[in-house]
């Protein structure tokens, strides 16, 4: 009997910590099987629960603007998978346009780098790009510091995502918070991945895209990121206003060049490129076969002798985008926890 | 005999034991307060900086080319200190770059006098005759995301946020020949018909190479040793003259590029650093 009783005990007990585990890890980060090891210091900033929901608090709240008129999911909104549903370039403050169009940020625990000039080395000094620059929030740092510990509530909640703060909120402390938010952004679960896990089927057309992708755009569009996370001239232009990559490395070899997209949730991310010039997947494919300009230092992947670009039929392209629908994340962008 | 053999060997031990804790025990680790005083040579003596308000036409120095220039802010980064004695003695700074707070990385300003005085502690007792450290603040300071104290990027005025690190000096001022059109400065504003911006920085001494590194890690032997142990309160005198800031490998222009925000504008007056920093005295 007493036995028995010490059975039922633990069993109880082993249940109850399972049952907590379970409720816990939906706020702690976990890396999809198939997908690389991510980047970002988790030993030293640990997502919580109590983290990642202030970290979504202030993603969503204006005060970080000069006049409180502007959010970080301004620009970065859930149902187009966290990139700009309808600006080219981003608007700010007073309807200031910026001068690149927003991305969007989904899968950040796994980038190198950041930004289309990946000037950023970690993700958690992405946000005062926005937050500082006069064209998009035209806020400093040490001003949305002063707001968030004037607000009646986000003192409390700092101190319980952040036992280690203190009384005062400081910066670091926002910055690991949106971070927390920004790695939990996770797009692993489109019905490409339920085929590539053994779990779904692609369609017929949409596995002849996908063959036709590997050929011709995995060489930058590569691994389940779909980037080779470097940058690259894509021949848009033959002179660059936006120096790109070359503003961060100071090389004229870099000139023109900028980080390669991931492709995931393309269909939603329009409109395209550093600039936002093409709306559609179809005038991107047909800027790879026929629009492609020469200049110094244009990706030798679309040098084909004296062919530039990537040749493409009409029937491929149309198959390519098929293929590239399939990374289209619903689950993703309805997930109640983002 | 054996027993006596064992016993004497037994004594020795204890003895030679209890000899080395007594030495031990005499020389507790000690502290050096290490002090930047910020100084321009004129004519072969050091005189202490005076900052003037933005806009000032008070031109107190004089560039090697002969132009007059003033100083509204000053400020620069010291990190990764170690010390070095002629018989081995070795010390290196705790360092620490966490969200918490920041350790080994000082952020000396001209503005604030504390800023220049420099605390090192828990140093293994012993006599020392070099120091070396890194103006600036390298990967370690970045790598691992974001961090306060000297380091918070929301009150320290020296992160760049579009290629994200710290700069590693920053000067900002005038100059009669300068024809002014600053931007991204502190005090000097675009329409100041004459100044001046020169923003140091450049850390990523990351493998692919292409980056300007422009922090300078910079060794000095002093003219004498510092004894350092608990009992002792040693001072050691670095200096940091603008003069030679501005003209040592290099004698900068002010009529030239005077707006200086990105490592390869800033690769002259980097150098130039090495000359910069000196080794003054000792107090001991």
């Amino acid at each position: 009997m007493k036995k028995l009783l010490l059975f039922l005990l633990v069993a109880l007990l082993f249940g109850a910590c399972q049952k907590d585990e379970l409720s816990t890890g939906q706020f702690r980060f976990v890396k999809p099987s198939h997908f690389p090891e991510p980047t970002y210091t988790f030993d030293i900033n640990p997502v919580t629960k109590e983290g990642f929901e202030l970290g979504k608090r202030i993603f969503g709240d204006p005060m970080l603007s000069r006049d409180n008129s502007v959010a970080c999911n301004n620009c970065h909104v859930k149902a187009v998978a966290f990139a700009d549903p309808q600006h080219a370039l981003s608007l700010g403050v007073d309807e200031r346009q910026g001068i690149r169009n927003a991305p969007g940020i989904a899968n950040m625990a796994f980038m190198k780098e950041f930004m289309w000039d990946g000037g950023v080395y970690h993700l958690d000094f992405a946000p005062p790009n926005a937050i500082e620059n006069p064209l998009e929030m035209d806020e400093k740092m040490a001003n949305v510091v002063w707001k968030l510990n004037r607000n009646s509530t986000y003192p409390a909640q700092f101190r319980a995502a952040f036992p280690e703060m203190g009384d005062t909120i400081t910066s670091p402390f926002v910055l690991l918070a949106l971070s927390q938010y920004q790695t939990m952004l996770v797009s692993a679960t489109s019905k490409y991945d339920y085929y590539k896990l053994g779990k779904g089927e692609l369609s017929a057309n949409e596995l002849e895209g996908l063959q036709l992708f590997k050929q011709k755009c995995a060489a930058c569009h590569s691994g389940e990121l779909f980037t080779n996370q470097e940058y690259r001239n894509n021949g848009l232009d033959t002179e660059f206003s936006d120096e790109g990559r070359a503003r961060i490395t100071e090389s004229a070899a870099d000139l023109g060049k900028f980080k390669v997209p991931s492709l995931r949730n393309v269909e939603l991310t329009d409109p395209y490129m550093h600039d936002g010039r093409f709306n559609t997947l179809e005038e991107v494919l047909d800027h790879y076969a026929a629009g492609v300009k020469q200049s110094a230092t244009l990706a030798t992947e679309l040098r084909q002798g004296d062919f530039l670009g990537i040749p493409l039929t009409a029937s491929e392209k149309k198959l390519i985008v098929d293929f590239l629908k399939t990374l289209t994340d619903h689950e993703f962008i309805q997930d109640e926890r983002f | 005999m054996k027993k006596f053999l064992f016993l004497s060997t037994l004594l020795f031990g204890v003895l030679f034991f209890s000899a080395c804790k007594d030495e031990e025990e005499t020389k507790d680790p000690g502290t050096l307060e290490v002090n930047f005083d910020n100084i321009a040579v004129i004519n072969n003596v050091q005189q202490q900086l005076s900052l003037v308000t933005p806009g000032s036409t008070n031109y107190a120095y004089t560039n090697a080319l002969g132009q007059k220039f003033n100083i509204n802010l000053l400020r620069y980064y010291i990190s990764a200190i170690e010390l070095d004695g002629p018989n081995g003695e070795h010390y290196h700074d705790h360092m620490e770059a966490t969200a918490s707070g920041s350790k080994g990385y000082y952020l000396v300003d001209e503005s604030i006098p504390a800023s220049q005085l420099i605390l090192l502690e828990d140093i293994p007792a012993g006599e020392y005759n070099k120091i070396t450290f890194t103006v600036g603040v390298d990967s370690s300071g970045i790598v691992n995301g974001a961090a306060g104290g000297s380091l918070d990027p929301a009150t320290c005025h020296m992160f760049w946020n579009w290629n994200s690190g710290y700069i590693a000096v920053k000067y900002e001022g005038q100059s009669d020949v300068s024809n002014g059109g600053v931007s991204g400065a502190e005090t000097v504003t675009g329409d100041n018909p004459h100044g001046m911006a020169y923003h140091i920085g450049g850390w990523k001494d990351i493998p692919c190479g292409v980056f300007v590194y422009n922090n300078k890690r910079l060794s000095f032997t002093f003219d004498t040793v510092v004894k350092v142990e608990s009992k002792e309160a040693p001072e050691l005198h670095m200096v940091f003259d603008v003069i030679k800031m501005f003209g040592s490998h290099h004698n900068i222009d002010f009529t030239g590029n005077h707006n200086v925000h990105k490592p390869a504008d800033g690769v002259e007056v980097a150098h130039n650093l090495e000359h910069a920093f000196d080794y003054d005295h000792i107090h001991q």
